[in-house]
């Protein structure tokens, strides 16, 4: 990866002027290093969402269930993290990411496809038969995400606004446990989506904490509280399946949720993006 | 403070735009008032997606008082249930959920401009009333249910005396994504997007808060005006009038007595709140809509068109129970005889309905799923609704309903002014912190 490179693209994207009314301090040159780190994070996350599709299609084409049923959630994680990202391309977040209930038949459809297509199969039916295609067709499409955004400049409104996408992404469908219906996996990609939001928060943070640091507290106070809730269901693997969080942990997690969701939305607003 | 600025500046601003409006709206309002409707028909060519002109957007119902407002408050045409969990774990964060619940009602009822932001930053407001928000005769009515008095908060020895989780009657069909709930929410306004305005304002406001538990949105259906005697109720989705031998909520004697908390026996804050019962009352409409109509006035025990007793007469007659001992007027099991048996002991235990009408979409088996959001008030719970539910046990009418859901609240008492707020005289009570700001 070359960062200097990735800097200079940032620059080019930055707006001339700053009429910054919600954030008058921070000037578009300050943007240009979180905005490049972010794009690393992007691609170490890239990394080890194609090794772990590799070795997790690679199981369910063996036919070992067993297998490719404990690499499911780990592997998706990494696509959680960064999906702001990821569905800049909505040809391919449809491939890989599209539900049941995104097609009209549901999981009869045969567009049905990627990693829930296979989590039905190996959840569901506890079974990895005529999943080859699927599996085949999901290793071609992260492999083609890698390149396309490796290829791709990030603006840094998408980069800054991710952070308040991840969280609608939470608060619209994990935290009511459909998004992983078969496997019940929902805290893994819970996880994906907190960790992926809090490292472009934790990028910013010097620049937002210089502005308004109440803010700033009140972020990582409530992510804070997520992450308290999550550890309590982490296991030596992982993390427990969605039925055992509790009505009360889940009701804290919508909280603080809904909280950052509301906080995060003014983020790109306070670093003057449009 | 920030807000208190902010309410100055936008009111200095709103007075004059609200001018304007009414201004313009006085004049439409009294060409209604001299040719009544073919004026609009015959006005300029309109467009189709005009928005519908009605001066009462700009009716507004008092926020400070004894009580809350939307209990003996007339019934507008759109109301809407929803319930809350509290997500507080503390008592500071406690009460400022009541503060700041108590700021954004007294701003909703009383209408106004929210802030300007920047352009880059989410708008304050959701917008769907346009930039100045109209009372159109809003209330929001807060009360809080049984389970806001468990050990989060120490609460339990404050408990008010009736309060207590709903339990399943006979015929229930409970839901629990249905039941219950720390907090109850009860919207009336002249229009259903009067109530979704201020629910998303407070959803927007309070994240941290409160989260929605359910939710049920109603409506009644408006009549023609009608010149001299006596206003008739209005009509549920069964075709019968509904509310008929309510207390009149005018008289607040009356209403000191059958509604407002005054016993002793209760806790000294909860004086001047009242019993809040919700009930999610589904009706099988297509069946009922096939039963002969002398089977249906049997069932309820009044005739369907005029809401008069079975023996005649006009809505607002009282039946005759004694003249009748062995039902052959009005049935024993009549759904009206067995809820009001018009004793001394049932007219002292009256209780106030103000419900709505609901419709929700279709069920799985292709029926329409709609009945009646149920909504009472009461100064006694026991000797109340459940007392009145217990007798009708068994009526007839169970075969055309199924309640799905609701819960018990208690309706806290009104905030007396600018330096007050919801809950108050409970947290002080308490020995919560609750003076300054």
């Amino acid at each position: 990866m070359n960062l200097r490179g990735s800097v200079l693209a940032v620059l080019l994207l930055l707006p001339v002027e700053a009429p910054t009314r919600a954030h008058a301090t921070v000037s578009p040159l300050d943007l240009v290093e979180p905005v490049a780190a972010y794009k690393l994070y992007v691609l170490d996350q890239l990394q080890s969402l194609v090794a772990g599709t590799r070795a997790f299609t690679d199981a369910v084409k063996a036919g070992d269930v067993a297998r490719a049923r404990t690499l499911y959630a780990p592997t998706r994680m990494h696509y959680e993290a960064i999906e702001p990202i990821a569905e800049l391309f909505g040809d391919l977040d449809k491939s890989i990411d599209s539900r049941a209930d995104d097609h009209e038949r549901g999981e009869k459809d045969a567009a049905f496809s990627g990693f829930h297509r296979i989590e039905y199969g190996l959840f569901a039916h506890n079974s990895a038969e005529g999943l080859a295609p699927v599996a085949d067709r999901l290793m071609a499409d992260v492999t083609e995400l890698r390149k396309r955004i490796e290829d791709l400049t990030l603006p840094p409104e998408k980069v800054v606004g991710g952070a308040a996408v991840l969280m609608e992404e939470v608060a619209a469908t994990k935290i009511s446990g459909e998004e992983d219906r078969y496997s019940h996996t929902d805290l893994w990609d819970f996880r994906g989506n907190v960790d992926g939001s809090k490292k472009i928060v934790d990028l910013f943070q010097p620049l937002i904490a210089k502005d308004d640091p109440a803010f700033a507290k009140k972020v990582e106070a409530n992510f804070a509280i997520v992450d308290k809730v999550l550890e309590k269901y982490r296991t030596a693997d992982g993390y427990q399946v969605y039925d055992k969080l509790t009505d009360m942990d889940r009701r804290v997690l919508a909280g603080a949720v809904n909280t950052l969701a509301e906080d995060l939305s003014t983020l790109r607003g306070k670093l003057g993006l449009d | 403070m920030t807000n208190e600025r902010f309410r100055d500046k936008a009111w200095g601003r709103t007075i004059v735009d609200r001018r304007r409006l009414l201004g313009a709206l006085g004049a439409a309002g009294s060409a209604v008032a001299t040719n009544t409707i073919p004026a609009f028909a015959a006005s300029a060519p309109r467009n189709v997606t005009d928005a519908p002109a009605d001066s009462r957007v700009l009716q507004s119902q008092p926020f400070y008082g004894p009580h809350q407002p939307g209990v003996v408050t007339p019934r507008p045409a759109a109301g809407m249930i929803a319930s809350f969990d509290v997500l507080a774990t503390n008592r500071t964060d406690l009460v400022r959920l009541f503060r700041r619940l108590t700021e954004r009602i007294a701003f909703l009822m009383k209408g106004g401009s929210p802030p300007e932001l920047d352009a880059k930053l989410p708008p304050a407001d959701s917008g769907i009333l346009g930039p100045i928000v109209v009372p159109d005769n809003l209330t929001i009515t807060v009360s809080v249910g049984e389970s806001l008095f468990d050990n989060r908060f120490d609460l339990t020895a404050f408990k008010p005396v009736h309060l207590s989780r709903m339990s399943k009657f006979a015929n229930d069909a409970l839901e629990a994504s249905l039941c219950h709930g720390d907090l109850s929410l009860q919207f009336s306004s002249n229009t259903p997007d009067t109530n979704i305005h201020a629910l998303r304002d407070i959803v927007k406001n309070l994240p941290d808060l409160l989260l929605l538990r359910w939710k049920q949105e109603g409506s009644v259906p408006a009549m023609p005006p009608k010149a001299g005697g006596q206003p008739e109720s209005a009509r549920n989705f069964l075709g019968f009038r509904d509310g008929s031998a309510n207390p009149e909520a005018g008289n607040a004697a009356l209403m000191d007595r059958l509604v407002w908390v005054s016993d002793l026996r209760e806790p000294a804050w909860a004086r001047g709140g009242t019993y809040q019962v919700v009930r999610i009352i589904r009706n099988f409409v297509e069946r009922w809509d096939r039963t002969p109509l002398q089977e249906q006035e049997a069932i309820i025990g009044r005739r369907k068109a005029s809401g008069a007793p079975l023996a005649g007469g006009v809505e607002h007659d009282e039946p005759d129970y004694g003249g009748d001992p062995d039902g052959k007027i009005t049935p024993l099991d009549a759904h009206i005889r067995l809820a009001n048996p018009r004793t001394s002991e049932a007219r002292e235990h009256r209780i106030l309905r103000r419900p709505f009408n609901y419709s929700n979409g279709v069920t799985k088996s292709g029926q329409l799923d709609m009945g009646l959001l149920f909504i009472a008030y009461q100064a006694d719970l026991t000797n109340g609704f459940i007392a009145i539910q217990n007798r009708l046990k068994g009526e007839p009418l169970e075969e055309y309903i199924k309640p799905v859901g609701g819960g018990y609240f208690f309706t806290l008492p009104g905030v007396t002014g600018e330096g007050d707020f919801l809950g108050r005289a409970l947290f002080a009570a308490a020995g919560m912190a609750v003076s300054g700001q």
